[in-house]
């Protein structure tokens, strides 16, 4: 016991001696998406600095790789990325020019959030004949609120580890999420409830999950092949669908072209509903419960 | 197991019966009755009997469902939704429609939100969207840290590195019939016609825990279809060491301002700009050598890079280059070997930047490369350099677009031109030449952009060389560029050349148009900004 205690002191004496940082200071968490980030802050409390390097409203595929984010990712603690190639275009150059240790593939410091996810749509063939493809699968998966407290059980594992002295607060922030998450599943199992098994449009496949989760049919795209813009004869044969299969909604995140959903809900009868992936890209959406709130009602209200 | 006990115990009951039947001497009408007993029984045990199996069936669904699921998957599936399998969706059964176990597609038409049963609860869990909680690891330990993902998901290649190759040919007209004089860079078009100037075969990946590995080998056509190669970069750099700092080796473009160690299928225009090329050199300043980087511990960034390479030949274009045909700026050239640190090239960078806000960016640098040159036993060339880029990216940016990026970069050289070999040129000089290039590109829409540039370089008089890379010159370039995907461009650049006269050369002009196009196969690493 003694030499237990002893020993404990020697360590955590080091480990202030190398980081340098007085024992109370916050953890730093740099998520490379807001959704992430949302977690980050619901599990990590006060006890965590979040930096978040995309803009909910933008595109998350195509990133500017900024030099204030090498600085960010250099004096982070903790890393979480998705790690289903979302960040492909913009997180490796970072990564490399950040030189941080902590942050690498494998360390308790990076979390991966698509690990131990099931990921739908992995791709049979890789060609990118077939556009914009992730071999991974399908990397909006967040969408799907069980997923997301699995992805929060893996944050707060890593903020565990990484802070072994908030580890019972972060464990104890993580159930309340749970359970926030749990309960609202139901109301909002409820809200969509009348309108299962309908089809909608997206501009792009980023809904699979959402679809699976609250049981839609997410099959018809604007965009001819993910990353394509819409053409004109691809939008004749979406028009042509909707009509067909009475679909009354078209999903359009805020980075999108909605002039073109427009129209197409013009043609159809249907309406344009502002959905996102990202908690903050919509107004009053700060955290990720509020996100979903937001997409179901503005589901519920477009499909009534 | 419980239930093969409940059948075992059914099974021995008809047989405990048959057993007692015949003990005292049945009348008529037991019999009958014991018969009806029986038969009554064994009705039972088959409907028990079947029950079970249809629990196994059930079961072995429930087990086989959820692990074949996604990874059969197709976009084209998820519409089966609720439909054929129901652990597809185990929230679409009995918990949130209360409808029975076999749930009809479209359930909810029938009932509505009345209908639902407020006591029974969506479901919370969902094992088919998780893989086993064990290959959640936070400790680093463990085997699942490279691809535990997902299930059938074999990235493409599982290979160890990026490979790409990147395809550039340009279609290119000119007033002027020596386009090769015109041009500065050694991957423009140097021909009116078709070009292929920069077929390369880019490699990356990381070599061990420790250090990355990149290489770029370039194939070049020359203007009589004859294939050049050149190793254009080699190198390895470290990934693991402390205190912000980053060694790299072998051969590599050297870290002097923004287009010089970058290729050329990033540029945003068809052609090198005339201070890269004239100073600098046709190929850029690259060679074998060494680099030491450091990001300082500042609250913004804060890059100091130190290199260090031979600086021999024409990728050491103002430094130790023999010259074509061993003569370079009219001097017969040394072409010796290194005698001491002085005739390397040392080339020093510090680079800085922060965010205006959240949508705009401001990178400036220093730079700076010293050596000794080929044109005396002592003659020595110092470049400096200052480079500015600002970026705004709109906050909706789609696919990276719109976007408006200015970038300008400006040059000072020293050169001493010593007397050549033996001493046998008449003077020894010391030019002063400076130039500067400024860009704007706009992308105006998605796959879109259009960009202006101008150029000037100032070489310095002297009427004792005639070499015609002297010659003081300007340029202005528009192009508009389609990129189909990030894969592929299509660029259509006008080019206005003004060369001034000088003691040797007359004054000219020149109008060139090119038409670019590019692809790019494989897997290609992402760009530093």
């Amino acid at each position: 016991m003694k030499l237990n205690s002893f020993t404990t002191l020697g360590l955590s004496f080091c480990l202030c001696l190398t980081t340098t940082l007085p024992a109370q200071a916050r953890i730093k968490v740099v998520a490379t998406l807001p959704d992430f980030g949302s977690l980050a802050r619901e599990i990590g409390g006060d006890n965590v600095d979040v930096a978040v390097l995309a803009k909910p409203t933008e595109d998350p595929h195509f990133v500017d790789a900024r030099p204030s984010f090498v600085v960010k990712l250099r004096d982070a603690d903790i890393l979480i990325d998705g790690g289903a190639e979302l960040e492909i275009g913009w997180l490796p150059p970072l990564l490399q020019n950040a030189r941080n240790p902590k942050i690498e593939v494998g360390q308790p410091g990076r979390v991966q959030a698509s690990q131990g996810i099931r990921l739908m749509e992995v791709p049979a063939q890789l060609t990118r004949a077939a556009g914009d493809v992730h071999a991974m699968g399908n990397p909006h998966f967040m969408v799907d609120p069980i997923i997301a407290k699995a992805v929060a059980a893996h944050i707060a594992n890593a903020f565990a580890t990484v802070d072994p002295t908030h580890a019972a607060q972060y464990q104890t922030n993580e159930k309340k999420f749970e359970s926030t998450i749990n309960a609202k599943l139901q109301e909002w199992g409820a809200k969509l409830l009348p309108f299962r098994g309908q089809s909608l449009v997206a501009y792009h496949d980023s809904w699979p999950y959402f679809a699976h989760r609250f049981g839609f049919n997410i099959s018809i795209f604007l965009e001819p092949k993910p990353g394509i813009p819409p053409s004109p004869s691809h939008l004749a044969e979406v028009i042509a669908q909707m009509k067909a299969q009475k679909i009354k909604a078209i999903l359009v995140e805020p980075y999108q072209n909605r002039k073109i959903a427009e129209k197409v809900a013009q043609e159809t009868g249907g309406r344009v509903v502002d959905f996102a992936q990202f908690p903050g890209a919509l107004p009053g959406t700060d955290t990720y419960v509020e996100l979903i709130d937001k997409l179901v009602d503005s589901l519920a209200t477009a499909l009534k | 197991m419980k239930k093969f006990i409940v059948i075992a115990a059914t099974l021995c009951l008809p047989a405990a019966v048959f057993g007692q039947s015949p003990t005292p001497a049945a009348s008529p009408n037991e019999m009958e009755a014991l018969r009806q007993q029986v038969q009554a029984l064994s009705e039972t045990v088959k409907t028990l009997q079947a029950q079970v199996k249809d629990q196994q069936a059930a079961l072995a669904k429930m087990n086989a469902g959820p692990t074949s699921l996604p990874a059969s998957e197709s976009p084209a599936a998820t519409s089966a939704l609720s439909g054929s399998a129901p652990p597809l969706f185990p929230i679409s059964d009995e918990s949130v429609v209360a409808t029975t176990a076999q749930p009809t597609p479209i359930p909810a038409a029938a009932s509505g939100p009345a209908a639902a049963p407020v006591n029974e609860s969506f479901p919370t869990t969902d094992a088919s969207v998780t893989t086993s909680s064990e290959t959640i690891s936070t400790s680093g330990a463990g085997a699942s840290l490279v691809a535990p993902m997902t299930v059938a998901g074999s990235r493409a290649s599982g290979t160890y590195m990026n490979i790409s190759f990147d395809g550039q040919f340009a279609l290119a007209y000119s007033s002027d019939r020596n386009l090769d004089h015109l041009e500065v860079g050694d991957h423009d078009p140097l021909q009116r016609g078709f070009n292929a100037r920069n077929l390369e075969l880019a490699l990356d990946g990381a070599v061990d825990p420790y250090f990355e590995g990149f290489a770029n080998i370039v194939f070049k056509l020359n203007n009589d279809n004859e294939t050049e190669i050149e190793v254009e970069e080699a190198f390895m750099q470290t990934t693991d060491l402390p205190w912000g700092l980053q060694l790299k080796g072998g051969q590599f473009f050297s870290a002097f301002g923004r287009i010089n160690p970058t290729h050329p299928h990033t540029w945003d225009f068809a052609d090198d700009p005339l201070v890269h090329g004239l100073f600098l050199g046709s190929d850029g300043l690259r060679g074998v050598g060494a680099q030491v980087s450091w990001t300082a511990p500042v609250s913004w960034y804060s890059q100091f890079i130190f290199g260090v390479e031979n600086g021999r030949g024409n990728t050491g274009f103002s430094f130790r280059n023999p010259g074509e045909n061993g003569i370079f700026y009219g001097r017969l050239t040394t072409d010796r070997e290194a005698r001491g640190l002085q005739d390397f090239v040392w080339v020093p960078r510090w680079e800085n930047s922060f965010d205006l806000s959240s949508t705009q960016t401001v990178l400036f640098g220093v730079s700076g490369a010293f050596g000794s040159n080929e044109t005396g036993a002592n003659a020595r060339t110092q470049i400096y350099g200052a480079d500015l880029l600002y970026k705004w990216k709109s906050p909706r940016a789609e696919g990276g677009f719109p976007f408006v990026k200015w970038q300008t970069e400006a040059m000072y050289r020293r050169f001493e031109a010593g007397r050549g070999i033996d001493d046998a040129f008449p003077v020894a000089e010391t030019f002063h030449d400076w130039g500067m290039y400024s860009q704007v590109v706009w992308g105006f829409r998605k796959g879109w952009t259009t960009g202006l540039r101008g150029d000037y370089v100032h070489m310095q008089d002297s009427a004792f060389t005639d070499d015609d890379l002297r010659q003081s010159r300007s340029r202005i370039a528009a192009d508009v560029t389609w990129y189909p995907t990030e894969f592929s461009k299509l660029r259509l650049q006008y080019n206005h050349d003004f060369l001034e006269a000088n003691d040797f050369l007359s004054e000219r002009q020149a109008d060139s148009i090119f038409l670019q196009f590019e692809f790019i196969l494989g897997a290609h690493g992402a760009h530093k900004f």
